[in-house]
């Protein structure tokens, strides 16, 4: 009977442990694909995490009744989720309201007494006040038109001797900061953005990319002579591919940098203070080869210095947080929903995204999943500073992934400012974070000294006392002897 | 017995002290065998240093991988060195009329290597009680240590081949190059071992399925 019952017993734990590592394997054979959500790892391994957004919607020209949409190229959501896209092929503007029903159509506007059209407008922006500027690319030209679309200016053949002899003004993309200062990216300039003033007269360059010289084009260079050298193409900046505008008045930019950093946040200088603490500076996907690198084309700031950028080469939409860690990735070029043909624009609106497609005439709208808001909603406690939230939300979301590196150092920093060093220490070491992981290992440190002070000090104290008792002992003990020898 | 034991342990502490003298014995003095005794412990020692080092040393001071640690890995990267080493300052030494045997140099570099076993070990622990404004001292104890290896690593090589120090500096700067070699010819001969074995096993299989 017994005999029986242990045979039973190791025919049943035999049966499990083979079980289980036929499960192990597939695990790790799981481990090896591509996930279709990731975050990479302290290491620059891409691993798996869950899905933070989810396509819910797909809207085109002819489900919203506005006839369908031809290469759209920009969108842009007010602070009130009204919805403006640009409709470049059929030069116009379809506005929406924040349930996606079109409230209206700009597709002229009165100009000295005669109606006037766009031509191929690249860039829209739409201040807080509902005015609209317009990046007029056929025609050369911004537009300004007020909430009721009627012109208030245009801006045309901007004057400087800061320009070059064959300077055309082609303006691509257009951004309005709360002092009416217009910035223009325009085609074909390399000296950064165009800053106009409130009456549209042109004041400045800001923020020129930093020339990169490839040191064997470089050796080519010094080797040739004067006539050859003037064959060869410059070294110019690379252009930027689109900016984006925050509450506070930085402009947020990508390039397509090849080598460097290809997002920048500008302050009024134009100098690049964009956070880097992340364990990898923000630039979308972690891929040398040239197929796949990242190109990233457009930039969308949210509150709480959140930002996403749209890499064009793969659709995948990154966003990072302000100190630069790394949150989701959601999107990806194909045919279902939630994968786009040619991704041209992305615009946040409240925690949801809109994705333009610029080939099929099409939006698409992401919105989140419990752990993308939960992972959001983390986020911006921390950045307000509310470390109590911060410290659940965050427990929430490593709950849900626990590859999340840098959530753990929003834990450990609760922790320590509760108290808890040794705990903050584990957490601080899981996100590999060393400055914290210090700052809790001080005072530790300094607390375990202070507990155990009078047990160390009395031994001490008791150490040198006693060598000094034994010492003297032998010394005396040895006297007598000597004194009974010498006797 | 005990005489000898106390005397093996405080010879190579001798040695690091007063290089000179230490490696004048080495090469004329002391008993072949246990020098090389000594030499084979000290490279062991390294050897669990660096494991060591890499396995238990304190989070501000090392981020370890532990999906890339090998510790037989690291063995090997204490023990390819210095056979490189070794052979190539023999092969220049002997072109170069250098006393030293191919023996002596190579426990002369043994001794040499133990600055890196007694200034890390002890920071191995030390390491996981410091914060990261006091790192700089394991840093520079660090640096005292490749530099103190460094050094008896010239004197060494002097004494052994009873060299004038110009010429020392030069032979060793030699050596890395012949180094650099090695590891290339190596390379290069095992790439080649390998085309041929997979060459023969491509012709039996296929005369293994012709028939």
């Amino acid at each position: 009977m017994l005999s029986s019952l242990y045979k039973t017993r190791t025919f049943v734990l035999t049966t499990l442990i083979c079980l289980l590592s036929i499960g192990m394997g597939s695990a790790i054979v799981h481990a090896e694909e591509t996930p279709a959500s990731y975050n990479y790892s302290y290491w620059g391994d891409a691993v798996a995490s869950p899905a933070a957004y989810r396509a819910t919607a797909l809207l085109n020209g002819d489900s919203l009744g506005v006839g369908p949409f031809k290469e759209p190229n920009d969108i842009h959501v007010t602070a009130d989720k009204q919805i403006y896209v640009l409709d470049s092929g059929n030069n116009r503007i379809v506005v929406m309201d924040a349930s996606f029903k079109p409230v209206r159509i700009i597709d002229s506007f009165d100009s000295k007494g005669e109606p006037d059209k766009f031509m191929s407008p690249q860039g829209l922006f739409v201040t807080e006040d509902k005015h609209i500027y317009v990046a007029d690319t056929g025609n050369k030209r911004v537009v300004h038109l007020d909430s009721n679309g009627t012109l208030v200016k245009v801006i045309e053949n901007p004057e400087s001797e800061l320009f070059q002899e064959k300077f055309q003004f082609q303006p691509a993309r257009v951004v309005v900061d709360k002092a009416q200062r217009i910035y223009v990216m325009a085609v074909g300039i390399f000296d950064g953005f165009m800053e106009f003033n409130a009456n549209g007269e042109f004041s400045t360059f800001i923020g020129a990319n930093r020339v990169r010289v490839d040191p064997i084009e470089l050796l080519w260079k010094r080797l040739s002579t004067r006539a050859q050298r003037s064959q060869m193409a410059t070294f110019t900046p690379t252009e930027f591919t689109n900016l984006d505008i925050n509450d506070e008045g930085f402009i947020y930019t990508t390039n397509g940098d090849r080598y460097g950093d290809t997002i920048k946040k500008l302050n009024a200088q134009g100098n690049d203070i964009l956070r880097r603490t992340g364990y990898f500076n923000p630039r979308g996907d972690l891929v040398m080869s040239s197929e796949e690198r990242t190109r990233l084309i457009d930039i969308d700031v949210a509150d709480s210095e959140i930002y996403s950028v749209l890499d064009s080469r793969r659709g995948r939409i990154f966003t990072y947080n302000g100190d630069g860690h790394f949150m989701y990735v959601f999107g990806g070029l194909g045919n279902r929903l939630g994968e786009f043909n040619t991704p041209s624009a992305i615009e946040r609106v409240g925690d949801q995204f809109l994705v333009l497609d610029k080939g099929l005439g099409e939006i698409t709208l992401f919105e989140t999943t419990e752990y993308g808001r939960t992972l959001n909603e983390a986020v911006r406690s921390y950045y307000r500073g509310d470390e109590e939230a911060a410290f659940a939300l965050f427990q929430k979301s490593i709950n849900m992934n626990a590859n999340l590196e840098f959530a753990y150092a929003g834990i450990g920093k609760a922790l320590l400012r509760q108290g808890e060093y040794a705990e903050a220490m584990k957490y601080f070491k899981q996100s590999k974070d060393q400055l914290n992981y210090s700052k809790a290992f001080l005072l530790y440190r300094k607390e375990v000294l202070r507990e155990y002070f009078p047990a160390i000090m009395t031994g001490i104290v008791l150490i040198v006392l006693g060598t000094i008792i034994f010492r003297k002992l032998r010394q005396w003990k040895g006297g007598r002897k000597r004194a009974a020898i010498e006797q | 017995m005990p005489q000898l034991n106390s005397e093996l342990i405080k010879y190579p502490f001798y040695l690091i002290l007063h290089p000179f003298n230490g490696y004048w014995d080495l090469k004329y003095e002391r008993n072949k065998k246990t020098n090389l005794i000594v030499s084979f412990s000290i490279l062991f020692l390294l050897a669990v240093t660096n494991i060591m080092s890499s396995q238990y040393s304190g989070f501000l001071v090392n981020i370890y991988n532990p999906t890339e640690m090998n510790s037989l890995m690291e063995v090997l990267y204490v023990l390819l060195p210095v056979l490189f080493w070794c052979v190539a300052n023999w092969s220049l030494t002997t072109l170069m009329d250098g006393e030293g045997k191919f023996v002596e140099i190579f426990t002369s570099t043994c001794f040499a290597f133990i600055p890196m076993v007694i200034i890390p070990f002890p920071w191995i622990w030390l390491s996981n009680v410091i914060s990261i404004q006091e790192t700089s001292f394991y840093y520079f104890s660090h640096s005292v240590a490749v530099i103190w290896t460094l050094y008896l690593l010239f004197v060494g090589n002097m004494t052994v081949h009873q060299f004038t120090p110009s010429k020392t500096i030069g032979t060793l700067l030699l050596s890395v190059i012949a180094m650099g070699f090695l590891a290339f010819l190596c390379l290069l001969f095992f790439s080649l071992i390998q085309q041929i074995s997979s060459f023969v096993s491509t012709i039996y299989q296929e005369i293994d399925l012709r028939s």
